[in-house]
């Protein structure tokens, strides 16, 4: 017994030394071949009334979802700012056959998911359940009860939930960034208040309802345990005969930067951290070749924590919990913006550091190893996002709204790789402003306006919906 | 419109019978390293990814007292770097190799992780073994993480809208047992630490046979028990890890409390009852409750409050389960000027249904349909899934295959089961009320 015990021990020993591979810990191991990335392009059809249908089959859970989205572009709301959203959620509040409680039951019953906003929606189910749910989500977006009940409880939630906002240095930093900015007049800089959400009626979302839900310039995917012929027959059945309004993409007037570097302050006397923003516009179509080098030059500068501006305004001087910079790109003009939350005293100190650090991506040649590391972090990302099988659904859904040739995600990780040093620099002086940009403050005034005075840039002041007031004010 | 609804009933109890559930079933194969490291491995080769994990089987409830927050402390200061690998290197390394990581620290156990292109697994392994057998502890780490932890504290909690909610919660439920503290603890009981304990602390708790490591997704499972071997076979046993579960006697009388947070405008109504740990039959049934009360705009407390009477912002319900207790919390937050106390009795009165009635049949199957469906989503991606098998195998009385029992588990509960948890656990003597209010924000 005991001579079986051994023979047995050995083994398990001999087991582990014949595994035993050498290793080095001392180094970090190299690498395998980098892996192929397939990006299967999905099964596209076009429905006669406009609707894209993008397919993606993917067996692995039994399960499937689809979403709807209205390409309206950016819309201008005007003096009913608020009604789009409104009209959004309006349309979760059951159907002209259903009322919500019905519609909400039958949705739940058999244990999906379906959500309505005013540029399309969602649903998620079981294979098995997957048809129901999504003629569900289809009567809901073409047969909205819209009662004045559901409208008059979602105007209260509105209204209580801007109001839970109204000194949220974090919220009106958010608001009066884009209102100066873009202008109050334009799509992206309009805000809603409680006076305007006052002011809608359930005309009002009837009236937004019949302009922008529509199957014009509509974009539907459907992704899970789906055979492609049946998504498309299944589309068919609820969306085919669909009708409505034509949408055409608005054509919006372009908007200069400030001439000259200005501070823009807005008083928040109970903020008890300043909210910086360092923003300015930019126009980058996902097609122009500054596309590539500009990504990469925003993680260099703040995209990550090995960044420049969270290793400076964190690491080195400790103001904050996280400075971060990001940029926009798409048809229509977006931002470059660099921002953070910092500690009331050390307000002027960390806006010449955003100064500092942003001089010195568009004027310093960038590191190589922090160009290699970027360029890996975005290969490694672009590897990792695959997991998703939505993931090729949004390739391909970007590639038609942008008008992007039909290999842009097939050849990303080639364009991104050759990204040069020169390239950083070049792009970071055409879109990241230093001379002619705005750097907002939202915070307590009277504790950092001096400082932020001694800068030498002009002073102006502003209230919390990006009115002025006054000239540098005290 | 009612013919409609019942048309719809009646098909889906239709599509309910006719089914046989298609087990969606996560394979892995296990093992032990002689070190007493459990190994678990999930190979899927859908796409080119790999997550690496290790759970160690610490959490704040193993802190002694006056070392509130050690746990979670422990956590930062293991990213500081290794007999190997520089100071400030750790976060670097896995970025600049395309992956991304982090950590995790519950009452219960410390997770960390690693997910990589696929290529970069032996990275990972490296990672986490040399973190296992030889981080750096030193002065500078502790001071450097000190002042990490603190702004993660204003961040997450103090700073946050209702970010001490459940610490309050914690608080009262447990008087005895070392959920009281939460998992962030008071800053001065680290300011008071010795270096020696928290040396004393890795080696109490962060040896091989107190953690598992799991991996899941994209790689070669012989080639991976070489590469296990080497990285993690010559990290040394550690003693047993030795753990008692302190006993809280019954809550008898409904406390009542009022905190005050600055960052909030609207005040919020809870409730919150102490329920029996993650392993139970019952904390199944507990979630169980939740998805009747508040999972769906269809549910009880959701039509109620928000659709009919309209006086809630939002409503919810729903377990904390940890190892030892749960904590089964219901809320709401009031819309327009409505007043919290009525909240309450609008919550109170379905809690009665619940004790009195059994739920309809209809009811019951709408129960399973969202179980199944929250059970399909939970499992999509690999960390999740590495996540899933960890718990199992740390949670579940060592059985890693509970992530393929637990929805036949909850298939077997029954109505009466459902009604009795309601009974024995929600009553208005064994709880807390809290009224979580705003407070005016001082300036500074």
């Amino acid at each position: 017994m005991k001579k079986y015990l051994m023979i047995a021990a050995l083994a398990l020993i001999a087991q582990y030394t014949r595994a035993q591979i050498t290793i080095d810990r001392t180094k970090q191991p190299n690498p395998g071949p980098a892996p192929v990335l397939k990006i299967n392009d999905p099964i596209t059809y076009k429905l006669s009334n406009g609707i894209t249908v993008l397919v993606v089959e993917d067996h692995r859970l039994p399960k499937v979802s689809a979403s709807l989205l209205i390409d309206a572009g950016p819309v201008t709301e005007g003096s009913k700012a608020g009604v789009l959203s409104l009209m959004g959620n309006m349309l979760n509040e059951g159907t002209r056959t259903m009322p919500k409680a019905a519609f909400d039951d039958a949705v739940d019953r058999i244990g999906a998911t379906v959500n309505l906003n005013s540029s399309g929606g969602s649903v998620s189910a079981l294979t098995r359940y997957f048809k129901t749910a999504f003629g569900l989500m289809g009567q809901a977006l073409k047969e909205p009860a819209f009662t004045q009940e559901s409208f008059d409880k979602l105007k209260t939630q509105e209204l209580t939930g801007l109001k839970s906002q109204e000194k949220s240095a974090k919220a009106i930093a958010a608001r009066v960034d884009n209102a100066l900015v873009y202008g109050k007049t334009h799509p992206d800089g309009e805000f809603e208040t409680e006076e305007s959400v006052q002011n809608l009626t359930l005309q009002d979302v009837k009236d937004a309802y019949a302009k922008y839900i529509t199957p014009s310039r509509s974009y539907l995917t459907i992704i899970g345990d789906i055979k492609p012929l049946d998504a498309k027959q299944l589309a068919t059945e609820v969306f085919g005969s669909w009708k409505g309004a034509a949408l055409a993409l608005p054509t919006l007037p372009e908007v200069q930067n400030p001439g000259k570097t200005e501070i823009d302050v807005v008083d928040v006397p109970n903020a008890v951290q300043s909210e910086i923003s360092v923003i300015n516009l930019v126009d980058l179509k996902k097609n122009n070749p500054d596309y590539f080098p500009v990504l990469l030059a925003n993680y260099i500068l703040g995209g990550g924590a090995e960044s420049y501006l969270f290793m400076d305004l964190r690491e080195k001087h400790g103001f904050t919990y996280g400075a971060y910079s990001s940029v926009g790109s798409g048809r229509f003009q977006s931002t470059f913006g660099a921002s953070a939350s910092v500690r009331t005293p050390k307000t002027d100190s960390a806006v010449r550091e955003f100064l500092g650090q942003i001089d010195r991506i568009r004027t310093e040649r960038v590191s190589d190893e922090a160009l290699a590391n970027a360029k890996a972090l975005y290969d490694g990302s672009f590897a990792l996002g695959l997991e998703d099988p939505a993931r090729t659904a949004t390739f391909a859904s970007t590639i038609l709204i942008n008008n992007l040739p039909a290999d842009f995600y097939k050849t990303y990780l080639q364009r991104i790789n050759a990204v040069t040093a020169e390239d950083i620099m070049r792009v970071a002086q055409k879109y990241f402003n230093y001379d002619n940009t705005r750097i907002i403050v939202v915070g307590n005034a009277s504790k950092m306006l001096d400082g932020l005075r001694s800068i030498g840039y002009p002073v102006k002041m502003y209230d919390k919906y990006a009115n002025p007031v006054g000239q540098g004010g005290n | 419109m009612h013919f409609s609804k019942h048309v719809l009933c009646a098909l889906s109890a239709l599509a309910f019978t006719g089914f046989v559930a298609r087990a969606q079933k996560v394979g892995f194969t296990e093992y032990d390293l002689p070190n007493g490291l459990h190994v678990i491995l999930h190979d899927d080769h859908h796409a080119p990814v790999v997550a690496v994990s290790v759970m160690y089987h610490v959490g704040s409830k193993n802190e002694e007292a006056g070392r509130t927050g050690f746990a979670h402390f422990f956590e930062h200061l293991l990213f500081e770097g290794t007999d190997n690998i520089k100071r400030g290197q750790f976060f670097k390394i896995v970025s600049a190799n395309g992956g991304q990581n982090n950590a995790n620290t519950t009452q219960d156990r410390t997770f960390y992780y690693e997910v990589f292109p696929s290529n970069q697994l032996a990275t990972g392994l490296w990672l986490e073994s040399e973190r296992m057998m030889h981080p750096v502890i030193n002065e500078i780490g502790v001071k450097t993480q000190d002042e990490v932890v603190k702004e993660e504290r204003r961040q997450s909690f103090d700073n946050r809208p209702y970010g001490n909610v459940i610490n309050d919660i914690a608080a009262a439920l447990f008087t005895k047992h070392p959920y009281h503290n939460g998992v962030i603890g008071e800053m001065k009981d680290i300011d008071a630490a010795k270096l020696d304990e928290f040396k004393a602390f890795f080696k109490q708790y962060y040896a091989p046979n107190n953690s598992v490591l799991t991996i899941a997704g994209d790689f070669d499972v012989a080639k991976t028990k070489e590469l296990i071997a080497a990285y993690f076979g010559a990290v040394p046993r550690g003693a047993a890890v030795v753990y008692h579960k302190v006993e809280e006697p019954p809550i008898t009388k409904e406390m009542v409390d009022t905190a005050y947070d600055a960052n909030i405008q609207i005040p919020a109504i809870l409730a919150a009852y102490r329920v029996p740990g993650r392993d139970s039959r019952d904390s199944k049934v507990m979630q169980m409750i939740s998805s009747i009360l508040s999972g769906g705009p269809s549910a009880r407390m959701n039509k109620k409050m928000v659709d009919e009477k309209k006086d809630a912002l939002q409503v919810f319900a729903f377990n904390y389960a940890l190892e030892d207790y749960g904590m089964y919390i219901i809320g709401a937050l009031p819309s327009g000027g409505a007043k919290p106390a009525n909240l309450l009795s609008d919550m109170d009165e379905e809690i009665v249904k619940l004790q009195t009635d059994l739920i309809s049949p209809e009811d019951y199957q709408k129960l399973q349909n969202q179980m199944e469906d929250n059970f399909v989503n939970a499992n999509t991606r690999m960390l999740g899934i590495a996540e899933s098998l960890s718990n199992g195998y740390t949670f579940y009385h060592k059985d890693t295959n509970h992530i393929n029992e637990e929805l036949t588990e909850i298939r077997s509960i029954t109505r009466e089961e459902i009604r009795d948890a309601a009974k024995k656990y929600l009553n208005t003597h064994q709880r807390l009320v809290l009224y979580y209010l705003p407070k005016a924000k001082a300036s500074n």
